[in-house]
C-alpha cells in the first residue's frame, strides 16, 4: 500500500455540549459506523470557541479542525452560535487567505437528534482530508 | 491648506488656560526630515509643533500609555489631554472610547485633515532622492516638497505616499473637538483595498509561498504590538507573565502551563502569533499602518488586517471606528450573517 492509502487524517472536533456532543453520543449508541479520525473536545458552547483554539489545534498538528454546534435559533445560551458563526467565518477566511487549503477547516450544525448527520459530517470531512495529505504548514516544527 | 500656526495657537491657548494638562503632537525629530511625537506641557513650547508628510505616528498610542501610567500610580486625571490626530488616528480613539478604555472628556481631539494627500512612505521615497537624506518635508497642494543637499525636490504625493493613505476612504477625523483642514472624504487616489485585491488574484499555492516566506522572516521583536494602540492588553497571549510561580509550583506545573504560542521565532509560532493578532484586531484595526511601518523586516502585516477589515465590511457591513456607541464586530451579530459555509 502507498503512503497515501495509509494516511489517516487527524481531526480535532470542537463539539458543543448541548447539541453536537450529544449528537456524537447518539451516533455511538445507535452503532452508526463512521471513521475514528476525530478527537472530540466538548466545549460549553460554540460561542465560547476562541479562534485561538483553531490556530492552536493546527499548530499542535491537527490535519483538520471541525467546529460543530446547535442549529441557528437552538442555542442553549440563545445567541452563542450566532456569535460563533461570525468568528468562524473570519478565521476561515484568514486561514484560506494565507494559503492553507480551505477544506481543512469545517463548521457544521448537528443537533442532539442528528446522530446520522454527525457520522455523515465526519465521513465527508475525512474523505475531503485524505487527498490533502498531512498538514505541515501551521504545524510546530519537530525539535532536532 | 493647513496653517500650522492655527494648531500651535490652539495648543498654546489651551495649555495657558489650563484646559488641558498636555498636548501630544508632532515636532521636528533628530533624524533628517522625520517628525517625532512631542509631549508639550509648557505653553512656550507650543511653537515646536509641526505638521508635515512625515507625521505618520498614530499618537493615540500615548493616550493608552497615559491611561496605563495613571492606573499604575493610582491617580485620576485632573484635565484632559489634547492630541493631534489624522483621520485614522481619530478612528483609533473612537475604538478605544467604544471599548471604554478612557472617557470622552479625558481627551481633546485636535483633528487635522489629510486633505488630498497623506503621509510619506520612506521606502518609496528613497529611490527618488539620489542617495541624499532629506532634511525637510512639506505639503504643497498635491505635491510633497523635500529639501536635500541637492536642493529642493518636488514630487507628486501619490508617487511617494504610503499605501494606506492612497487607499484611505475617510482622510478626515470625524470625531473631533477642533478640526483643521478641509474634509476631502471621497477623494479616490487608489481603490480601497487595492493592494489586497491584487494579492488575492493569486492561487492558494502562491499565497502560501508568499506568506511562508514572510512568516519565516519575522523575528518576533513585537514592534507591531508595541506600536499598536489597540494592543493594550495587560497580558498578551504570547507572554504569560501572570503565571503565578510560588515555592509550591512544581517543575511539572511550570512545564505544563498553557503556552498558546511559544516565544521562539520559528515559522509555525510566528504564524500563530500574527494570525492571532489579526483576529484580535478584526473590527478594531483602523488601518493606521503603523505595524507595517514599524516592522524591521518588512512583513506585510497590513494585508492581514486589511483582509479582516474588508471581510467585516463586505460580509457584516461593519466599519471600525465609525461611532462611539456602535457595537463591536465579534460581540454582535445579524440574523442574515453569511452561513453558507456551514454544513
Amino acid at each position: 500500500m502507498s503512503d497515501q492509502q495509509n494516511y489517516e487524517p487527524r481531526i480535532v472536533a470542537f463539539l458543543c455540549k448541548w447539541c453536537s456532543s450529544a449528537g456524537s453520543d447518539l451516533a455511538g449508541v445507535s452503532r452508526i459506523q463512521y471513521p475514528a479520525n476525530a478527537t472530540p473536545i466538548t466545549v460549553p458552547c460554540t460561542g465560547a470557541i476562541s479562534p485561538m483554539y483553531i490556530l492552536s489545534a493546527f499548530n499542535k498538528g491537527a490535519d483538520g479542525v471541525l467546529v460543530s454546534g446547535c442549529h441557528i435559533g437552538d442555542c442553549h445560551y440563545i445567541e452563542g452560535n450566532y456569535l460563533a458563526r461570525r468568528k468562524m467565518h473570519l478565521i476561515m477566511q484568514l486561514i484560506e487567505f494565507i494559503g492553507v487549503e480551505p477544506n481543512r477547516f469545517r463548521m457544521s450544525w448537528v443537533s442532539a437528534a442528528e446522530g446520522a448527520k454527525f457520522a455523515q459530517v465526519i465521513t465527508n470531512f475525512v474523505d475531503d482530508l485524505q487527498p490533502l495529505g498531512p498538514q505541515d504548514k501551521l504545524k510546530k516544527a519537530e525539535r532536532v | 491648506m493647513i496653517n500650522i500656526q492655527d494648531i500651535r495657537d490652539t495648543a498654546r491657548d489651551m495649555l495657558a488656560k489650563g484646559e488641558v494638562r498636555a498636548v501630544i503632537g508632532y515636532r521636528r525629530g533628530s533624524r533628517g526630515m522625520l517628525a517625532e511625537p512631542a509631549f508639550i506641557t509648557d505653553p512656550a513650547q507650543a511653537d515646536d509643533l509641526v505638521w508635515d508628510p512625515t507625521c505618520f505616528h498614530n499618537l493615540s498610542l500615548y493616550l493608552v500609555e497615559d491611561r496605563k501610567f495613571l492606573t499604575h500610580v493610582r491617580k485620576t486625571a485632573n484635565a484632559p489631554i489634547a492630541i493631534v490626530t489624522k483621520g485614522c488616528d481619530a478612528r483609533s480613539i473612537v475604538v478605544l472610547l467604544q471599548e471604554h478604555y478612557f472617557k470622552r472628556e479625558d481627551v481633546y481631539i485636535i483633528g487635522v485633515s489629510c486633505e488630498g494627500t497623506g503621509v510619506v512612505d520612506e521606502r518609496k521615497l528613497a529611490p527618488h532622492l539620489n542617495g541624499f537624506q532629506a532634511s525637510n518635508a512639506a505639503f504643497d497642494g498635491d505635491d510633497f516638497v523635500f529639501i536635500t543637499a541637492e536642493g529642493e525636490k518636488r514630487l507628486p504625493a501619490r508617487e511617494v505616499m504610503a499605501d494606506r493613505c492612497l487607499e484611505c476612504r475617510i482622510p478626515f477625523p470625524k470625531e473631533h473637538n477642533a478640526v483643521f483642514g478641509e474634509d476631502k472624504t471621497g477623494r479616490q487616489l487608489a481603490e480601497p483595498f487595492a493592494a489586497l485585491t491584487r494579492f488575492e488574484t493569486q492561487g492558494t499555492a502562491e499565497r502560501w509561498d508568499f506568506w511562508s516566506h514572510h512568516f519565516d522572516r519575522c523575528i518576533r521583536c513585537f514592534a507591531c504590538r508595541s506600536v499598536c494602540p489597540m494592543c493594550y492588553c495587560e497580558e498578551c497571549v504570547v507572554d504569560s507573565i501572570t503565571f503565578p510561580v510560588t515555592t509550591e509550583t512544581t517543575a511539572e506545573d511550570k512545564a505544563n502551563r498553557i503556552r498558546w504560542i511559544e516565544r521562539s521565532a520559528v515559522r509555525s509560532e510566528n504564524i500563530t502569533y500574527l494570525m492571532t493578532r489579526a483576529m484580535h484586531l478584526a473590527g478594531r484595526c483602523t488601518d493606521c499602518g503603523e505595524c507595517e511601518r514599524a516592522c524591521p523586516v518588512n512583513v506585510p502585516i497590513r494585508l492581514l488586517n486589511n483582509k479582516m477589515e474588508r471581510e467585516a465590511r463586505e460580509q457584516f457591513g461593519f466599519e471600525p471606528g465609525a461611532s462611539i456607541g456602535g457595537p463591536s464586530l465579534v460581540a454582535s451579530f445579524l440574523d442574515n450573517d453569511p452561513g453558507d459555509f456551514i454544513r
